[in-house]
């Protein structure tokens, strides 16, 4: 059975007189540990698909179900606990760390301070950002920035991760990192369903999709990229 | 007879070969290993004797020069180093691929084109493009250099070959958008009258 299947979805806004039609009967399947990654152009709907799909947006019609049951019904449940939609944005107040900011989601769901730290500080750790935990979120720059947004919502433990364009804005010689974190992120279980305005966030991928004029259509099944070592490794620096 | 420079150099071996020695000057043994190592997977010789093959060429055209006194003892073996009109040729080569390419697509959209009167079967492959590129895109290898910390001329070329192929594929799912946009509009307009 899918984690996440959307069915025949529709969504439609209202642009001034006009309606435009974002999604149009789309329909997608992720199974647990995969990474599929939706490329479209601005104002192609991409950021509204990954809302539909986490139940923050109800389409108009059509069917989301996250686990088997219909995010319709049961949406404000499953966000946060089976699902976990990485904000990249920070709307905490000016002086707060990194650390506290991957705390909040914890302590708000009533976990004791000393294990939401632990969980923070372990959350830090696996996302690449450990040194940024004293850090205020001000301090961040963009690669740090998305691994400390990635760390809050992976410290939640979600079994789907998804996270709107992850690399835009990020620097070009960061992006990788980032694409290999999310690609080790599927490899160990949680799925994730990101978007990309620029083809480099396609990387790694178990399956890439594109967005436009509302509809989503999808690539063959590719290899798995394979990771590129940029760097001799300890064993051949010794033989060499 | 036509002088041997006076027609363009064409073969893609030759002129990766004159880029080794640019780089670095080199015998010609060593050079078959480097052009190995180097180009794998893009481009291939048929044997170690292509290179001696290809060197007499780059030096017929004045491209290379043998480095004096290399040839000096029992088994001489001559090192060889690019001229000033080798790296000025090279250059131009280089960028002169930036045209080729430009070229390839261009022939590949007139060839669409000739679908222009049956914009169903155009979309058809255009969809089939999408797909190409979108496996392309995904399986572009992730350059696992742990940001900024990764050094030395392979990093930063394997850098380079990356991201240029990833912007590439880029701006081909963007053109395949807007095809599609003008493809699907032609389809339902309604047929010219005869």
């Amino acid at each position: 059975m899918s984690l996440l299947s959307l069915k025949g979805v529709s969504k439609r806004y209202a642009d001034g007189p006009r309606e435009r039609v974002v999604l149009r009967e789309v329909s997608l399947e992720l199974a647990a540990g995969e990474s599929v990654v939706v490329w479209g152009l601005r104002r192609s709907g991409r950021s509204t698909l990954l809302r539909v799909a986490c139940g923050i947006e109800v389409p108009d019609s059509g069917l989301v179900c996250f686990d088997g049951r219909d995010l319709a019904e049961d949406g404000g449940g499953v966000l946060g606990a089976g699902i976990g939609y990485c904000r990249k944005a920070f709307r905490s107040s000016e002086g707060q760390t990194a650390r506290e900011e991957v705390m909040v989601g914890l302590l708000a769901r009533g976990m004791p301070p000393s294990t939401a730290r632990s969980r923070a500080e372990a959350a830090l750790e696996r996302t690449g950002a450990k040194d940024c935990g004293d850090l205020r979120l001000s301090e961040l720059d963009s690669g740090e920035a998305i691994r400390v947004a990635l760390a809050r919502t992976f410290a939640l433990r979600p079994r789907l991760l998804v996270v709107d364009e992850p690399v835009s804005g990020v620097d070009l010689i960061e992006r990788d990192g980032i694409l290999t974190l999310l690609r080790s992120l599927a490899d160990e279980g949680t799925a994730v369903l990101a978007s990309a305005g620029e083809s480099t966030g396609l990387t790694g991928a178990d399956r890439a999709l594109t967005l436009g004029d509302g509809e989503l259509r999808s690539g063959p099944a590719p290899e798995l990229a394979r990771v590129l070592a940029l760097r001799p490794s300890p064993a051949r620096q010794a033989s060499g | 007879m036509r002088e041997l420079g006076a027609t363009p150099m064409q073969s893609p071996v030759n002129w990766a070969l004159l880029g080794l020695i640019i780089e670095r000057p080199s015998y010609a043994y060593e050079l078959a290993h480097r052009f190995e190592r180097t180009y794998e997977g893009a481009l291939a010789l048929s044997s170690v004797s292509h290179v001696y093959t290809a060197l007499t060429t780059l030096k017929g055209r004045a491209l290379i020069e043998e480095i004096p006194g290399t040839r000096a003892g029992r088994q001489p073996k001559p090192r060889y180093r690019a001229t000033a009109k080798g790296h000025a040729d090279y250059r131009g080569w280089l960028l002169g691929q930036l045209a080729e390419d430009r070229r390839r697509q261009r022939l590949f959209v007139l060839q669409l084109s000739a679908l222009a009167r049956k914009p169903e079967a155009a979309l058809e492959i255009v969809a089939d493009y999408e797909q190409e590129c979108l496996a392309e895109a995904a399986n572009v290898p992730i350059g696992d250099h742990d940001g900024a910390a990764a050094e030395g001329t392979p990093a930063l070329v394997s850098r380079l070959v990356v991201e240029e192929h990833r912007l590439a594929v880029g701006a081909k799912l963007a053109w395949v958008q807007y095809a599609r946009s003008e493809l699907s509009r032609a389809a339902q307009a309604p047929a010219p009258r005869r």
